[in-house]
């Protein structure tokens, strides 16, 4: 009876509770939108990142994390290859020479990442293929390079042109090899455009003098609900098969890419914050509509004092009061949240306007929010609270009345 | 101070000073009177005489600035606001001028509220409640608000709410004021029905002639002092 007597009060100033839960509804909005956006722009930043360059899984020479040279390189790949060929857990898989040198034109040089890939292989692990705007991808025929339309302005080349990359070999010569542009590319990753350039791994290891060589292995499992399970498989054969000169690891894409992760989960904390602010901008609410409706109700208060309610009871009242005020504003904000959300998943929210900034971060022009289980659960907890919080000083309040002066209030 | 068993209500010596803007106002000046079980009295008076003071003090609202007041033999200044409340709870029941219910509640609810704050059941307080609605001649407005009563109506319930705890003692402080006269007699004809089947014991403050009237014991209240006790009236 409690609970019926707090929710017709709280429908008895229907415009007072109607401007509290509208604010809280802002609030819950506010904040799942906020959290659905950072996460879904961060996972973007990530899912980018890995399918662009990184893939799930790699398989690399120990050390070579730390030091990406090319003495740290797998020089006896070949078991590798066939135990990767034969588990029925990756889907597909990538090999790689990668080395830091120069790429130059008549005009200018840069330093860039020169990647040794297997078009057909690459093709199947990573999105470069498809984000190639200009040309054609790396057919494997050597002499060929692929590099971003952002570096073949800087270095003014067009199609067919021919520009010259060279890197330090094992033995510290320099190496080098003339190329001729097949393509251009354009990733949702400014940095990342002007920072690497693809050639067949065929003349990446003549380039090097490094026949046979391997800097890496890209995976992509088949079920990537099943990656912590893939990867201690193949860490199981990997290590069975390594010799103890040649001692390889497997890195996940968290391992491979630990500040953008770091990033991630530090935002996610950050969040908690602006959770937290919301909610004390909702307390100041609740303690201004709560002590409003407990001072109209002074008479009331009162005269249920005189009838022998407890004060313990007349507390219980106002904090359910409250309570209820913010479970409705909680469950139509989530409400709300979910359409808006729902819509925005599919659709994404166009930011064209912020592009190039979007592109620094390695983020693409349409951010898709993601609905958090967690930023809902955070919501439904700290929404409450807050109500609870901001209604105790209005219920100490009430309690506090002297009966025969509350009755006396008009 | 010994108490007799039989009394409901003794005060003993009460004093009660108002501070009104510094200036202390005494409201009561050492005031004696008991209550006994099946009593019908008045503490009539003038505006400002302490009638409602006295009844505050008497239903444990307030508390005297010196004497003492023992209902059921307990000293009740030696209880906490809890206590108090549960005094207020199981022994008295109070009907006010302006009826006083709770807008949010039917005629029903606001009845079944103190047995609710009691902790009886609900079936049980709504069987009561509707029982005592329809001894009230009120069944047929269970389920209205209090807007959607009459004055009288709104009366009737709140003395089913007085009375539904089945308490000692029914303090009633000015319940004919806001009434017509027509109305007003229909509601006292209910009260001294009430006390004479029911054996509710009711003391009232009026200076209405209706209710004094109709009382069995007269307290004249004057300058916060009983100035005439008349038993039988």
């Amino acid at each position: 009876m409690l609970g019926r007597i707090a929710w017709r009060n709280v429908l008895r100033n229907k415009r007072r509770s109607f401007i509290l839960i509208s604010s809280i509804v802002v609030g819950v909005v506010a904040l799942v939108l906020t959290e659905g956006f950072a996460v879904g722009m961060l996972q973007q930043m990530l899912t980018n990142q890995i399918g662009t360059d990184a893939g799930y899984v790699q398989i690399h020479k120990r050390g070579y994390q730390s030091d990406p040279t090319l003495e740290n390189s797998m020089t006896d790949p070949g078991p590798v290859r066939r135990l990767l060929e034969k588990d029925s857990t990756v889907l597909d898989y990538s090999e790689r020479l990668r080395v830091y040198g120069l790429i130059s034109s008549a005009y200018n040089s840069y330093g860039v990442s020169i990647v040794g890939i297997v078009p057909n292989e690459e093709s199947r692990i990573t999105t470069i293929s498809k984000d190639v705007t200009k040309g054609t991808y790396l057919s494997g025929k050597p002499g060929q390079i692929l590099i971003s339309t952002s570096m073949a302005e800087k270095l003014k080349v067009g199609l067919g042109d021919k520009v010259v990359i060279m890197a330090s070999q094992k033995d510290g010569s320099i190496g080098s090899e003339a190329c001729r542009v097949a393509g251009m590319f354009e990733t949702l990753n400014s940095g990342f455009d002007q920072s690497h350039v693809y050639i067949p791994i065929q003349t990446a290891r003549q380039m090097l003098n490094a026949s046979g060589l391997v800097s890496e292995f890209v995976i992509n499992p088949k079920h990537l609900h099943e990656m912590n399970k893939v990867v201690s498989l193949i860490r199981r054969s990997i290590q069975a098969l390594s010799g103890a000169s040649d001692r390889n690891e497997v890195l996940t894409y968290e391992q491979m890419l630990p500040l953008l992760v770091a990033q991630l989960e530090l935002y996610k904390q950050a969040l908690y914050l602006i959770a937290v602010l919301i909610a004390f901008a909702l307390i100041f609410g609740i303690i201004d509509t709560m002590l409003m409706s407990v001072m109209e109700r002074t008479h009331e208060f009162g005269v249920s004092m005189a009838v022998g309610m407890s004060h313990g009871r007349m507390f219980m009242m106002v904090m359910t009061e409250a309570l209820f005020l913010a479970i409705a504003g909680t469950a139509i904000g989530l409400a709300v949240s979910y359409v808006v959300m729902s819509q925005l998943s599919h659709t994404g929210w166009d930011l064209s306007m912020f592009s190039a900034s979007l592109r620094s971060l390695g983020v693409g022009s349409v951010i898709y929010p993601v609905i958090q289980t967690s930023s809902v659960i955070q919501t439904v907890l700290i929404i409450p609270i807050a109500a609870l919080l901001g209604a105790v000083y209005p219920a100490m309040k009430a309690v506090r009345l002297q009966p025969v002066e509350a009755i006396r209030a008009s | 101070m010994n108490t007799n068993a039989s009394e409901i209500v003794r005060v003993d010596n009460v004093r009660k000073v108002y501070s009104d803007n510094g200036v202390p106002v005494d409201a009561l000046r050492g005031i004696n009177m008991t209550v006994l079980p099946g009593d019908f009295s008045v503490i009539a008076g003038p505006s400002g005489s302490g009638k409602t003071t006295l009844l505050n003090i008497v239903g444990t609202l307030d508390k005297p600035t010196e004497g003492a007041v023992y209902l059921d033999g307990e000293d009740v200044a030696s209880k906490t606001r809890r206590q108090l409340a549960d005094i207020r709870l199981r022994k008295i029941g109070f009907v006010f001028q302006a009826y006083n219910l709770n807008p949010v509640l039917s005629a029903l609810e606001n009845v079944e509220f103190t047995m609710m704050l009691r902790g009886i059941d609900a079936a049980e307080r709504k069987r009561k409640s509707l029982a005592l609605l329809e001894e009230l001649g009120i069944g047929e407005l269970a389920r209205k608000r209090p807007n959607e009563m009459s004055g009288g109506q709104q009366q009737r319930v709140a003395i089913a709410r007085a009375i539904s705890n089945d308490p000692r003692l029914v303090l009633a402080d000015e319940p004919t004021a806001n009434l017509d006269s027509d109305t007003a007699v229909k509601l006292l004809e209910l009260m001294e029905k009430l006390n004479h089947e029911d054996g509710i014991t009711f003391v009232f403050s009026s200076h209405d002639p209706q209710v004094i009237g109709r009382a069995h014991r007269l307290l004249i209240l004057k300058d916060g002092q009983i100035v005439d006790d008349k038993v039988n009236v």
